[in-house]
């Protein structure tokens, strides 16, 4: 009881999680190595990296969801947040993959498949067991409201006439998602995505004032970011990467409606170290597929504009394997893969 | 009228027993937690989400805006006391801080940075009150060339941060904006100077060469000493006599605007508006050399401005829905799990919301006045704390808060490493103030400048096409001038044009005054000393 109130409270402050880990972690051996067959419980509280600072999507996944499975005894550990920012998730990935402790799970969204790509990060996805993909977002390709631009129809023929014609703002570098989303959608319009003038701003945010200040022709940025903004009429929301239409931004047409044959997920999941057991995951997996049909967390992830959209382990580890694959040709076809110029 | 109406139904909010009750614990745990080197306003309140999670919204957001103020005003302290700024708005405040705190007026210092945070405050609240909307427009409407002339215009300031040796503060300044490069490079993903170590690839932390070149080379410092120099740590009455307040309240108003409208723009924030500050009422002082060793206005100046910006940075939050910092980055996290949309149309969905979060501002800021006042002389006692104690306590505290920003040891071994180049650059002459403006605006230009090169195709007339971009770029021109003519007038040998925080190291109330006309009986009174010319006694003991 005291070691749950402890790690529960200490969980948010960097320095006491710490510190808690360290009275923790040296107690008992952890529980990995039984083979498969029996079930498998963790012996040891749970470590769920977030390999950012806080704050951010990833520290809000999960924070939220080890708040859902705590609450809601689905899990018979404490889980402790721990964040491990730096290297756009290298930092965090190389701290799980190091330790191989069945306890040591990581939220993981798609940067786990463009990071490897485009920098020395050392890991890749294929390092880490997926244990379940929870929910997804998709993204907004937004214009000012005075911009002459109307529909996803008119952006697209503007830049098939000059694809550099446009500056085209997200809030990720180049290469990471907002980019791959705005390239990829314009790709399959036919429109070379070399070409193309993305410029790259720290956070949406930043990508979103100035967009609403005319200061870029049009941004891509997470649907739940822009909704505030395009309700307001600050801004023109051309269309969603979705495959259908979205609860956040019901008005808005999908990229297929608008003639493009594209989507993109900006989709969020849990993965741990590479060698665990089939129990192991088996008990992860339950306990998420469990956590998503909790009423606490439909509720918090209805604030937060979270679309549930559930992959298993294996279902996952298939998803992965392909977007990985279609991010490299995206990105080989951009210009931005490592080792090119 | 209406929104008088919902202005008084705002503070009918805050006032409720319930809010003001949280608002106060707000305050409290924010100023400990700032105290705290390395723990700025994003871990207080990262600390106090799991606390607000289970409160009523408006209760909740007004809590965590106490905390945001307290941790502000809490950073301060630090900086003025130990010279380590718990976060990086708060550094320029350690530049005269730190320095009366050593000629034994550290409750002094201490009253000032409160009163001044609370006229910045007031002033932000006051602004944000009345013209709310219009400022949504003003953060919007700059373009990447303007946060590049705004950045410009900064680093300007180095001239007068620059101590005695200019060309010395420039190549501090260069090193800074260097360090700034490390990392990946925003516009092409590409590597630079990171050496393949991955806690490099985000960059240099902010935060470890603050608490290297100031808190821990003042370390090495007093320990080179062995323990000679330094104030007596005696508490000097709190109060300001008539004059000072007089000598206060220009700089202190002009902070407060300052700040308020950098604290509006994104991404600009409470560090920039408090070196502005401080380097805008440096030029503008006659005593302007007695700043860096004590200088009343110099902790009136960035404390006002930092505090201000702190309520600025709310404008783009509340009215656009977007974080102009990271710490409201993490407010905005913490509204959304509350259920809480901010953006434009917060005002008309939750006026009690909006209102009820801009009184408690208000607020929060008298309550930080009326906490922190008696416990300054609390406060200032640490100084009181044998140096055999005090130091390795420092030591601790900066390794503590580097640490608990990214859980590595590596970062560890920078602390050190910057520890070492601060004190190798103080023995030398070097300034460390213009090494930290280099790496906070470094970025930022940088940044700003590619982007609008991007969006114009490569055409550099793009920074002479936005207005506020050739104003802020006349300004930059214009700034240092004054301060290279005083220093060609007294002639290449002539010193002491103030010398950054290093200065007056156990000096003796009033160094040198520097410029000959600087003799202004102003300055007797609250820099220590008159202020007479030439260039006697720096006690040059270090």
């Amino acid at each position: 009881m005291f070691r749950t109130l402890a790690a529960r409270l200490s969980a948010p402050v960097s320095v006491g999680a710490s510190l808690v880990l360290l009275a923790t972690g040296c107690g008992s051996g952890g529980g990995a190595g039984d083979s498969d067959g029996g079930a498998w419980a963790p012996e040891k509280p749970i470590e769920m990296v977030a390999p950012a600072a806080t704050g951010g999507g990833w520290d809000t996944l999960a924070r939220t969801s080890s708040r859902v499975l705590e609450k809601n005894d689905l899990v018979d550990q404490p889980i402790q947040v721990v964040n491990k920012p730096g290297g756009g998730g290298a930092v965090g990935w190389a701290y799980v993959a190091g330790a191989a402790e069945p306890t040591r799970l990581f939220v993981t969204s798609p940067p786990i498949t463009l990071v490897p790509l485009t920098s020395e990060s050392g890991h890749s996805h294929e390092d880490f067991t997926p244990i379940s993909r929870l929910m997804t977002e998709y993204m907004v390709y937004v214009v000012p409201a005075d911009s002459p631009l109307k529909s996803m129809g008119d952006l697209v023929d503007k830049l098939k006439e000059d694809p550099s014609s446009l500056s085209v703002a997200g809030g990720s570098a180049p290469g990471s998602m907002d980019h791959v989303a705005f390239a990829g959608a314009m790709n399959a319009a036919g429109i070379d995505p070399k070409g193309l003038k993305y410029v790259p701003y720290d956070g949406g945010g930043e990508a979103l004032t100035q967009t609403v200040g005319g200061h870029v022709d049009a941004s891509v940025i997470g649907a739940s970011e822009a909704a505030g903004l395009v309700e307001s009429g600050d801004l023109r929301a051309l269309a969603v990467s979705a495959p259908e239409r979205t609860d956040t931004l019901p008005e808005v047409p999908t990229l297929r409606e608008e003639g493009v044959d594209y989507t993109y997920d900006l989709w969020r999941g849990v993965m741990g170290p590479g060698d665990m057991t089939d129990a192991q995951v088996a008990y992860y997996e339950k306990a998420y597929k469990r956590m998503l049909e909790q009423k606490q967390w439909k509720s918090e992830a209805k604030k937060l504009g979270w679309e549930t959209s559930y992959m298993d382990s294996d279902e996952f580890g298939s998803f992965l394997d392909k977007s990985s694959e279609d991010a490299e040709k995206l990105l080989g076809e951009i210009g931005l893969q490592k080792g090119q110029g | 009228m209406e929104t008088l109406d919902q202005i008084g139904y705002g503070f009918a909010v805050a006032l409720a027993p319930e809010n003001l009750l949280f608002v106060f614990i707000g305050v409290l745990a924010g100023t400990v937690i700032g105290m705290l080197p390395g723990l700025g306003p994003m871990s207080a309140i990262a600390l106090m989400i799991p606390i607000a999670f289970g409160m009523d919204p408006t209760t909740a957001i007004i809590m965590l805006a106490g905390v945001y103020y307290g941790a502000v005003f809490g950073g301060s302290t630090s900086s003025i006391l130990l010279n380590a700024p718990g976060i990086s708005g708060t550094v320029a405040t350690s530049f005269d801080g730190y320095p009366m705190a050593r000629q034994g007026k550290a409750g002094k210092a201490l009253a000032i940075a409160a009163i001044a945070s609370f006229a910045g405050g007031t002033v932000g609240v006051v602004l944000l009150m009345l013209i709310a909307p219009w400022l949504a427009k003003f953060a919007v409407s700059f373009g990447p060339a303007d946060y590049f002339s705004l950045m410009i215009l900064g680093l300007t300031a180095v001239v007068s941060l620059g101590g005695k040796n200019l060309t010395k503060g420039l190549i501090a300044a260069v090193v800074g904006v260097v360090i700034s490069l490390v990392g990946i490079d925003s516009q092409t993903a590409t590597m630079r100077f990171t050496f393949g170590v991955p806690e490099l690839f985000e960059g240099v932390q902010f935060l470890i060469v603050a608490l290297g070149v100031f808190a821990l080379a003042e370390v090495f410092a007093m320990l080179a000493r062995r323990g000679s120099g330094g104030g007596d740590g005696a508490i000097t009455s709190l109060r300001l006599n008539r004059r000072e307040v007089r000598t206060l309240s220009a700089p202190t108003a002009r902070g407060s605007l300052l700040g308020f409208f950098v604290g509006v723009l994104p991404g600009a924030g409470a560090t920039i508006a408090s070196f502005m500050a401080y380097s805008t009422e440096k030029r503008l002082a006659r005593d302007g050399a007695t700043f860096g060793r004590g200088n009343i206005k110099g902790v009136a100046a960035p404390e006002s401005a930092n505090n201000a910006a702190a309520v600025g940075s709310f404008v783009p939050l509340l009215t656009l829905g977007v974080p102009g910092s990271g710490t409201t980055a993490i407010l905005l996290g913490a509204l959304l799990v509350l259920g809480v949309q901010p953006g434009p149309l917060m005002l008309s969905e939750r006026p009690d919301v909006f209102w009820g979060v801009v009184a408690s501002m208000y607020v929060g800021n008298l309550v930080l006045l009326v906490l922190n006042l008696p416990l300054i002389p609390l406060f200032a006692k640490v100084l009181k704390t044998p140096r055999a104690v005090l130091l390795p306590l420092v030591v601790v505290f900066c390794m503590v808060g580097v640490y608990g920003l990214s859980f590595t040891t590596f970062d560890l071994w920078l602390l050190l490493g910057f520890g070492v180049l601060g004190y190798v650059m103080r023995q030398n002459g070097f300034p460390a103030a213009p090494l930290i403006l280099g790496l906070i605006l470094g970025g930022l230009m940088e940044k700003s400048m590619r982007q609008a090169l991007q969006i114009s195709d490569g055409a550099w007339s793009t920074f002479l096409t936005s207005p506020f971009s050739v104003a802020l770029l006349a300004l930059a021109v214009l700034a240092p001038v004054g301060p290279l003519l005083a220093r060609l007038r007294r002639g290449p040998a002539a010193p002491s044009d103030a010398s950054g925080p290093e200065a007056g190291d156990g000096a003796p109330d009033g160094g040198p005054g520097g410029r000959p006309d600087a003799g202004r009986p102003e300055s007797s009174g609250n820099s220590g000393g008159p202020a007479g010319g030439g260039e006697h006694t720096t006690a040059e003991g270090r």
